[in-house]
């Protein structure tokens, strides 16, 4: 057993790690929230040209062939940084869906250009009805002589309006919460009959209503997917609740080290906060509560690493402990602050919100503790 | 004990349910006519404009179960927006503290709702450990005015209040509860300067108030020079009490049934989502009891006695279960409660979830702090010393 980050892990934390600390001030962060787009395109670029986009792309298609363990090393030290550009969507989701589903050709024509940061895809999975289940699909995929009209609406759909393109799971076949006849198609965000109704999330970042009126895609828009669409749909979310996690752990990290040197600083009653009993003990508590996250983040992906889609169930676990211990630290950070807490002048307020994201994304903590539970 | 209303008491009921429905807003009428209007219906009742006044300045002396009924009624119903800073926390005082004349110059306008009062308390300095505040009064020369200077912090609603209640020092040389002094200041002058605070639901309803050389002639000042702790302190009891906000809980509760059962789940609602289920009945539980603790609480007040450290229990509880209400609101939402901005997306009720939780991060924190209130409990009630 080995839990140390490979010499090349190390490398790559400490230059996202480097990254974050001069590029990421609060304030400058704060002003591109405000932009159109929502993200800096400089960044962006940058995070292509230091090969991140492609950390987890196979090299064949230029990237560097890396697994869920060095995106988990990225993703904790994005984290700490409350990164706004479109990584996860498109370097983490749509790089999954066609490593998974895509066919020789698709992964040709994709991969590369999600590595080079030339093309920028998200994952379109989401439906008012499903709440959290991957398999509950309305969205109907229907085939005809020249290819597939898509009709339906997908919700929550990361960075759609920035995207180029999206990847679309619909039902070709079967009754709406079944998991077969699910299959995920490629579609352009220009296409014909396809509606971006965009805004802002609460943590700062896009996400998109998007409607499919007959949108005409061609038969080579559907991913292969040999072992079946909704198997790959359900790698992908593992894959997403793994990145996901990771960020989480790297927030968790920021909010509960900040809440201790804010409480050295601050004097009432004649003495720093820090020295009241019952505020360390909460302190303590909250950085128990990293530190198990931090542990159950290794083991799900050292276990997905290894073992594959076995560890589901590890997965659901982590999902869970993620989103109620993001929520205990967050909540709790903001308390020990006091009325600052509740200001957006401090970061901790910014990342108390990722948490409540994070929590809400691919399943929150009760939805996973029931698939736990089983 | 009888947990039945009495006869008098179920007349009473059915007298104010027939005055909230009889003078409910209708839509598309002068909301400020409506509400302006509604408070003089409410005083021809006999005082139900200022229910908590006592009978001496025109309130309606209500018996405890009354005051019960009538906050549950009135959380039920549509009533006008009220502020509680003139009304329930600066009269108090002037009618415990206050001169005569203080009484009649202040106490009309404020039951009027013609005057907007904030509370300028908190300082960057003195948060949880009030005492510690350093907003300086010099008494002039000449006896006749107060020179004041300092920061006020948290202030709600600061940037449309006609006027400011301050604690201030005017002696720092013995303990820190000694040499505070209640001042009451004209907030549209030279001197006084009010910056946003904006929190973290994305709302503009707290300032910082900077003060500096504001003169205050002395007829504003409430009781002695000096003494303002020992009023300050019952005011805070007086607060926390209106903070627990049970009945708006109860309210908010059925609200938050009403929105679970329109998510569906499979084949039917989040009501059946058997996690869901166990939070919204841990919930109530909670609700039922600390109804009763407030209950129990009046019925002493009924005796005489002030708020004390049940007030404290009430703040707690109340301002958890306040929480607790928002966080399952978000919850119900799923993913669209993260959703931000202008636009409703997904559930209607998820729009406003998450900014109505984040603000409701803010409960246990304002009015005395739940650790502080815990220490009051801790000191007060079990005796235990540090």
């Amino acid at each position: 057993m080995n839990f140390d980050l490979s010499e090349e892990q190390q490398l790559l934390s400490d230059s996202v790690a480097r990254f974050v600390s001069d590029q990421y001030p609060l304030d400058q962060r704060q002003l591109t929230v405000l932009s159109e787009q929502g993200f800096s395109s400089e960044h962006w670029q940058t995070m292509a040209e230091l090969g991140w986009l492609g950390a987890s792309i196979p090299e064949q298609y230029q990237g560097f062939g890396g697994n869920q363990a060095d995106t988990m090393v990225l993703m904790e030290q994005l984290g700490k940084g409350l990164v706004l550009e479109p990584f996860f969507a498109s370097a983490v989701l749509a790089a999954s869906a066609l490593k998974y589903g895509g066919s020789d050709t698709q992964q040709n024509e994709w991969l590369p250009q999600i590595a080079d940061g030339s093309k920028q895809l998200t994952l379109a999975y989401a439906e008012e009805q499903a709440r959290f289940d991957l398999h509950d699909v309305i969205t109907r995929a229907e085939q005809n002589p020249d290819g597939f009209t898509l009709n339906g609406h997908k919700s929550m759909v990361l960075h759609a309006a920035s995207a180029d393109a999206m990847i679309v799971s619909a039902r070709v076949t079967g009754a709406q919460t079944e998991k077969s006849g699910i299959e995920l198609f490629l579609v352009d965000t220009n296409a014909d009959g396809l509606t971006i109704n965009a805004f802002p999330t609460v943590d700062g970042l896009r996400a998109a209503e998007v409607k499919l009126n007959d949108v005409s895609i061609p038969a080579a828009a559907k991913l292969a997917c040999s072992e079946g669409g909704f198997n790959v749909l359900n790698r992908v979310a593992i894959d997403g609740i793994l990145a996901l996690a990771a960020e989480a752990v790297g927030a968790m990290e920021v909010l509960y080290k900040d809440t201790v040197a804010y409480t050295q600083e601050r004097e009432q009653f004649n003495h720093p906060l820090s020295n009241f009993q019952v505020l360390q003990h909460r302190m303590v508590d909250m950085f128990m509560e990293y530190e198990q996250c931090k542990s159950l983040l290794y083991r799900a992906t050292l276990e997905v690493v290894q073992r594959g889609d076995e560890a589901q169930r590890t997965v659901h676990a982590l999902k869970y402990l993620i989103g109620k211990n993001g929520i205990f630290i967050g909540e709790n950070a903001v308390q020990l602050h006091g009325g600052m807490g509740m200001t957006e002048e401090l970061r901790i307020a910014h990342y108390f919100k990722r948490l409540l994201v994070i929590d809400a994304q691919f399943g929150n903590h009760d939805y996973h503790l029931a698939q736990f539970a089983g | 004990m009888d947990i039945d209303l009495s006869s008098d008491d179920q007349l009473f009921q059915s007298e104010v349910r027939q005055f909230l429905a009889d003078n409910a807003y209708v839509a598309g009428s002068d909301y400020n006519e409506w509400r302006m209007n509604w408070f003089r219906l409410a005083r021809e009742q006999g005082g139900w404009d200022v229910p908590k006044w006592p009978e001496k300045f025109g309130g309606p002396g209500w018996t405890p179960t009354q005051h019960y009924i009538w906050e549950q009624e009135t959380a039920q119903a549509q009533t006008p927006w009220d502020l509680p800073f003139g009304l329930s926390m600066l009269a108090p005082v002037l009618m415990n503290y206050g001169s005569e004349e203080q009484q009649q110059r202040f106490l009309p306008d404020i039951r009027d709702r013609k005057v907007n009062w904030c509370q300028g308390y908190s300082e960057p300095n003195a948060g949880s450990d009030l005492a510690n505040l350093k907003t300086t009064a010099e008494l002039s020369t000449d006896g006749s005015h107060y020179v004041v200077n300092g920061t006020k912090i948290w202030t709600t609603l600061a940037h449309i209040a006609d006027w400011i209640f301050c604690l201030t020092r005017t002696d720092d040389s013995g303990k820190k509860q000694e040499g505070v002094t209640f001042l009451l200041i004209p907030m549209k002058q030279e001197g006084i300067e009010v910056k946003p605070i904006i929190t973290l639901g994305g709302a503009h309803s707290v300032n910082m108030v900077h003060l500096t050389d504001v003169k205050v002639p002395v007829e504003n000042r409430v009781g002695e020079e000096g003494k303002a702790w020992t009023y300050a302190k019952g005011l805070l009891a007086h607060e926390r009490t209106g903070l627990a906000g049970i009945s708006r809980s109860l309210v908010a509760l059925e609200k938050l049934k009403r929105q679970a059962s329109s998510v569906n789940r499979g084949n039917g609602s989040l009501l059946d989502d058997p996690s869901y289920r166990m939070k919204l009945a841990q919930l109530e539980v909670d609700l039922m009891a600390t109804e009763f603790t407030e209950l129990r609480s009046l019925a002493s007040a009924a005796a005489g006695a002030e708020p004390g450290p049940e007030s404290s229990i009430l703040k707690l509880k109340g301002t958890e279960i306040q929480q607790r209400v928002q966080k399952l609101t978000v919850e119900a939402g799923g993913i669209y409660s993260a959703a931000w901005g202008a636009m409703p997306v997904g559930h209607k009720f998820a729009h406003g979830g998450m900014s109505g939780y984040l603000a409701s991060r803010a409960y246990t924190i304002y009015g005395g702090a739940s650790e502080v209130q815990r220490d009051v409990i801790a000191k007060n009630v079990l005796g235990l010393k540090k």
